[in-house]
């Protein structure tokens, strides 16, 4: 006696498409954002374009936040939720500060970045990070984000709108050992500071010829054992 | 007992309530492991678990009509290097180089004031810790009557083997 257990495929039900919503609660405010970590530097840079579907809204926002003495926050994407983001890290380091006397490290405010990011797991901040600093040894640092949280610390990164464009740049001129590969290499660039900053002028220059949502003006902002340094230098506007 | 990798406690009196506590400590630090990926503060863990006994215990369900009866000395190993902590029931601390807690304690830190040198080996503190104790208790020192621990700079529980070096050298 044979006995089939084949699931019955005999019926089929008609795909149901999902209701387009009339209303979403996001935008995508567009933007670049580049970090490259140097032995003991670190450059963090993003225009300053937000545009919403085919218009310009601004054309100086600022996309860098910096957080702590030592780490500094570039976002694209939905300005809003960034925005809300940056004051919700804020208020966890002002507690951390005064609960442990003392400021977060760049690799402290990176986890607590990642856990921000995930504890919205059902209903994102639709913001695409990269946190650049110095950690606690001094050398530079670049983590960079998915909008859930998931993260990687790296010798340089892109997100936004022209990270198809400025990425293969990147690892074109900066490529490190895979992060993956054992034993573990230094994930830092032997860039000297000037050079590094060059090449970011150079990569959002590039961006800003092919994506629209790429432009006006950069702002890159420099962290050494100084302290934090900000340049601006002026992108095409159209 | 361990609080963490590089902090560990000893406690006096009701060591019952004792547990309680080190069970925050070990909460509150690996908590701090996971928001922040770094071990947690020496003088800030020593804070959480005395938030907790000045509360009475957390929350409205778990909280006691008494306070904890135990005093704890807390040893670990931080940015600032080694340091220990002393806390009591009514949620103070004090940071100490040395200190004892417990029934025999005045003798103890009368002997821990004179023979205590900031430049002693770790060696020479054992020694010094287990001819203090010897001082005060009523019984004598052996391996299955004494608990040692150490953090340098993680918390190791010593084997009966490593007491019954010290009690050798006494």
């Amino acid at each position: 006696m044979s006995m089939v257990f084949a699931p019955c495929l005999t019926e089929t039900t008609a795909p149901t498409t999902h209701a387009q919503p009339a209303w979403s609660p996001y935008d995508n405010n567009g933007g670049t954002c580049v970090a490259i970590a140097g032995e003991d530097y670190c450059v963090i840079a993003a225009d300053t374009r937000m545009s919403t579907g085919f218009s310009i809204l601004i054309r100086n926002y600022s996309k860098i936040h910096q957080i702590t003495e030592k780490s500094v926050l570039a976002s694209s994407g939905f300005q809003a939720d960034i925005r809300a983001l940056q004051k919700n890290l804020d208020a966890r380091h002002q507690i951390y500060q005064h609960q442990h006397n003392k400021q977060m490290s760049c690799p402290a405010m990176a986890q607590l970045l990642s856990n921000t990011l995930y504890y919205k797991r059902f209903f994102p901040y639709y913001a695409f990070n990269v946190l650049g600093g110095l950690d606690n040894e001094g050398r530079g640092c670049v983590y960079s984000y998915d909008a859930v949280g998931s993260y990687e610390r790296s010798g340089y990164s892109s997100q936004g709108t022209g990270m198809q464009l400025i990425m293969p740049v990147l690892d074109n001129q900066l490529k490190s050992a895979s992060p993956l590969v054992l034993p573990l290499q230094k994930s830092t660039t032997p860039l000297s500071e000037f050079e590094a900053v060059d090449l970011v002028k150079d990569t959002f220059a590039s961006a800003a010829e092919r994506d629209i949502y790429t432009g006006d003006a950069v702002e890159i902002v420099i962290i050494n054992r100084e302290g934090v340094r900000r340049e601006l230098m002026d992108l095409k506007r159209d | 007992m361990e609080i963490d990798e590089h902090i560990g406690c000893a406690m006096s009196g009701l060591t019952a309530d004792a547990r309680t506590l080190v069970e925050h400590g070990r909460v509150e630090t690996q908590n701090h492991r996971f928001s922040y990926n770094e071990p947690m503060s020496v003088e800030s863990t020593t804070q959480a678990l005395c938030d907790l006994a000045l509360r009475f215990g957390e929350g409205d369900e778990e909280s006691m009509s008494r306070p904890f009866g135990v005093s704890l000395l807390i040893a670990g190993h931080d940015d600032n290097g080694p340091c220990l902590y002393h806390t009591d029931p009514s949620g103070t601390f004090w940071q100490c180089n040395a200190k004892a807690i417990g029934s025999g304690s005045e003798g103890a830190d009368t002997a821990l004031q004179e023979h205590y040198d900031l430049n002693m080996t770790l060696e020479e503190a054992e020694t010094l810790a287990l001819s203090t104790l010897k001082q005060v208790m009523e019984e004598k020192v052996t391996s299955s009557n004494v608990d040692i621990a150490k953090v340098a700079p993680t918390y190791h529980l010593y084997t009966p083997q490593e007491v019954e070096a010290v009690i050798q050298r006494l």
